[in-house]
């Protein structure tokens, strides 16, 4: 019987490999995460002590939703087992960093007053910490299917243009149908599912970017026109730029999503750098940029107001400047050490200070709740996240693979720092999620995406073959025949 | 209840500092996959050619070596050996586990390790000397 015949699955057989590391920090998330929650149910027992008059009798650590923690440490054992079964040498370090930034945006989520958001399926109602579960579970599913089934980057790579038109495709689509939140056209509404395809459409973006770069990358490195001292590129060959400032700022036009827009263009002039190295692209684009932002701030209601908003917060500190004033307050009042997990955001006549801190201000949350230090760490993730994608980045077989690693760290990481240095008052505020602990499902598969693609993208393939079985006997009949001779 | 939320207080902290054992267990992958990246990929090895009378390959070239090399007089060979003793496949050396071994393809002539017929598969150290025909090559250690 041969060998083939014995295995008729060949592609399907399970060769386990132990991924170590990968348990050993996600083991420390667990624990972290369990802790946590023990913080977080104890603060909320107390508060509710202090506020009832009741003299607490026992000391009780359960966690608010014991249950819905349980379940997520479980998954996120489920997606290990089932990467050590699938036996692809993939990266360690991406899922338990992931996996730490949506525990403790979990936490976030089952800490703030559950009917901010909910949804009711078949009569069950589900509320926000719920809701956010669900989500975490199903971005878990994406990225273990992505990591373990995606083998060949072909489908990415040829489709480009297909990916392109898909993308410029959805934003007519928002355009078109989409409904307005918060002053910017942003969620598609399709039956019962509703999402935010800018979420989608920044990695197909970054996709397009990497297959166009790859391609082009020489002759836009190249400096052939030459227009008084400065030198470009063949002129031809900077219209995907111009292109893409102009859909940039369309985005804050029709969509009026600046956050979007920021992002997009950030991430495009990052990937141009990376793929070109030279910083005069990256020093243009800025110039474009500013000069595009500059007229649009006098041309548009609603850029200006976001502007003026940041600029003195204080001006309307009831009306439009509230939530920037009451996050900064948030973080004043979390100081170094924090207030401690659910011992923060003290309503304020009845409301929450920061109505968008599930979405838009989760960090002021994070900043009053864990304070200076915790959020620091929380940023000190992200920053993982980076510096391993483009470690990816780094070690890919080709420049596709390179770069399209490069933009998704860089999406993560960008994202990240828009929406952190919004909460802050660094920046204007733009409404774009906070990856992985924002609540909200398109944000969350989004990242999820992400994850996914870049452990495929680390795969580093199969083993080298062992040794060949005991080749010194051979070696020594060969002396021994020359002895002889 | 004061009892309570001094332990409280600790969990807080241990919250906190849980984060930053994560972190830190994490940034001490991140170092030691650097460090490795920054040793690797190493050449697995060269081999130097210390005799070729007809020029081709040139005497005192170094060609660093894949995990697997073709030597034979046919021009798709990885190193091509022009020798009339040479045959047009005529061994392969490959790198596998941690060790080089040269593998005579039937030749007519023979691979000579150190002077001794290779048959079939042999091992080859670094240092060693290979003869196929006039032509003598001896391997190396990879650079970098």
């Amino acid at each position: 019987m041969s060998v083939a015949a014995a295995r008729p699955f060949a592609g399907f057989r399970i060769r386990p490999r132990p991924r170590t590391t990968e348990l050993l920090l996600l083991a420390l998330v667990a624990l972290t995460l369990v802790v946590g929650g023990a913080s977080l149910g104890a603060t909320q027992q107390v508060r509710e002590a202090v506020r009832t008059g009741v003299e607490l009798k026992a000391f009780d650590f359960t966690p608010p939703d014991a249950r819905g923690l349980l379940i997520y440490l479980a998954a996120l054992l489920g997606v290990h087992l089932a990467f050590v079964l699938a036996g692809r040498r993939t990266d360690q370090v991406l899922l338990p960093t992931a996996a730490m930034l949506g525990g403790i945006g979990l936490l976030l989520m089952q800490r703030l007053p559950q009917d901010l958001v909910t949804q009711s399926f078949g009569g069950t109602e589900l509320g926000l910490g719920q809701l956010q579960l669900a989500w975490l579970l199903v971005a878990l599913t994406v990225i273990t299917a992505l990591a373990l089934f995606v083998r060949s980057d072909a489908w990415l790579r040829t489709y480009k243009y297909t990916w392109a038109a898909a993308g410029i495709g959805l934003l007519l689509l928002v355009f078109v149908f989409g409904s307005d939140v918060n002053g910017a056209r942003l969620s598609l509404s399709i039956g019962p599912i509703s999402g935010q395809p800018s979420e989608l459409l920044k990695v197909i973006l970054v996709v397009f970017l990497a297959g166009y770069l790859s391609e082009n990358r020489a002759l836009l490195a190249d400096e052939s026109t030459r227009i008084g001292p400065i030198s470009l590129p063949p002129l031809p060959y900077l219209a995907p730029m111009v292109a893409m400032w102009a859909i940039a700022l369309g985005i804050v036009v029709v969509q009026r999503d600046l956050g979007a827009a920021l992002l997009f263009f950030a991430v495009f002039l990052g990937l141009l750098y990376v793929a070109t190295g030279r910083p005069s692209y990256v020093i243009g684009g800025l110039l474009l940029f500013v000069a595009g932002a500059f007229v649009l701030y006098n041309l548009f209601g609603h850029v200006h107001a976001r502007v003026d908003n940041w600029l003195d917060p204080w001006a309307d500190p009831q009306g439009s400047g509230f939530q920037v004033v009451q996050a900064l307050y948030a973080f004043g009042r979390g100081g170094i050490l924090g207030v401690g997990l659910g011992a923060g955001l003290p309503l304020i006549g009845g409301r929450l200070p920061v109505p968008a801190v599930h979405t838009d201000y989760p960090l002021a949350a994070l900043g009053e709740e864990l304070g200076l230090v915790g959020l620091l760490a929380v940023l000190g993730l992200y920053l993982v996240l980076v510096s391993r994608g483009l470690r990816i980045a780094a070690a890919g077989h080709d420049e596709f693979r390179s770069l399209l690693a490069a933009g998704l760290a860089l999406v993560v990481g960008v994202q990240a720092f828009i929406i952190a240095a919004g909460n802050l008052k660094l920046i204007p505020l733009t409404g774009i999620t906070l990856p992985f602990i924002s609540y909200g499902g398109s944000s969350l598969l989004a990242n999820a995406l992400v994850v996914g693609l870049l452990m495929a993208l680390s795969d580093r393939g199969a083993e080298p073959p062992p040794a060949p079985r005991d080749p010194r006997r051979r070696f020594r009949r060969i002396r021994l025949g020359k002895a002889r001779a | 209840m004061d009892g309570f939320l001094i332990i409280l207080w600790l969990v807080r902290i241990a919250f906190l500092l849980l984060i930053y054992a994560f972190l830190f267990a994490v940034v001490r992958v991140l170092l030691r996959d650097l460090r490795a990246a920054s040793r690797g990929p190493a050449e697995l090895g060269r081999l130097t050619v210390l005799a070729s009378p007809r020029g081709e390959p040139q005497p005192g070239a170094s060609y660093p070596l894949d995990a697997v090399t073709h030597l034979g007089r046919d021009v798709n060979n990885g190193i091509v050996l022009d020798d009339p003793f040479a045959s047009a496949e005529h061994a392969i050396l490959t790198y596998r586990g941690r060790n080089w071994y040269i593998e005579d393809l039937a030749s007519t002539n023979g691979t000579y390790v150190n002077g001794v017929p290779v048959e079939g598969l042999g091992p080859l150290g670094f240092g060693d000397e290979v003869q196929v025909g006039e032509i003598r090559f001896r391997l190396d250690r990879g650079r970098g």
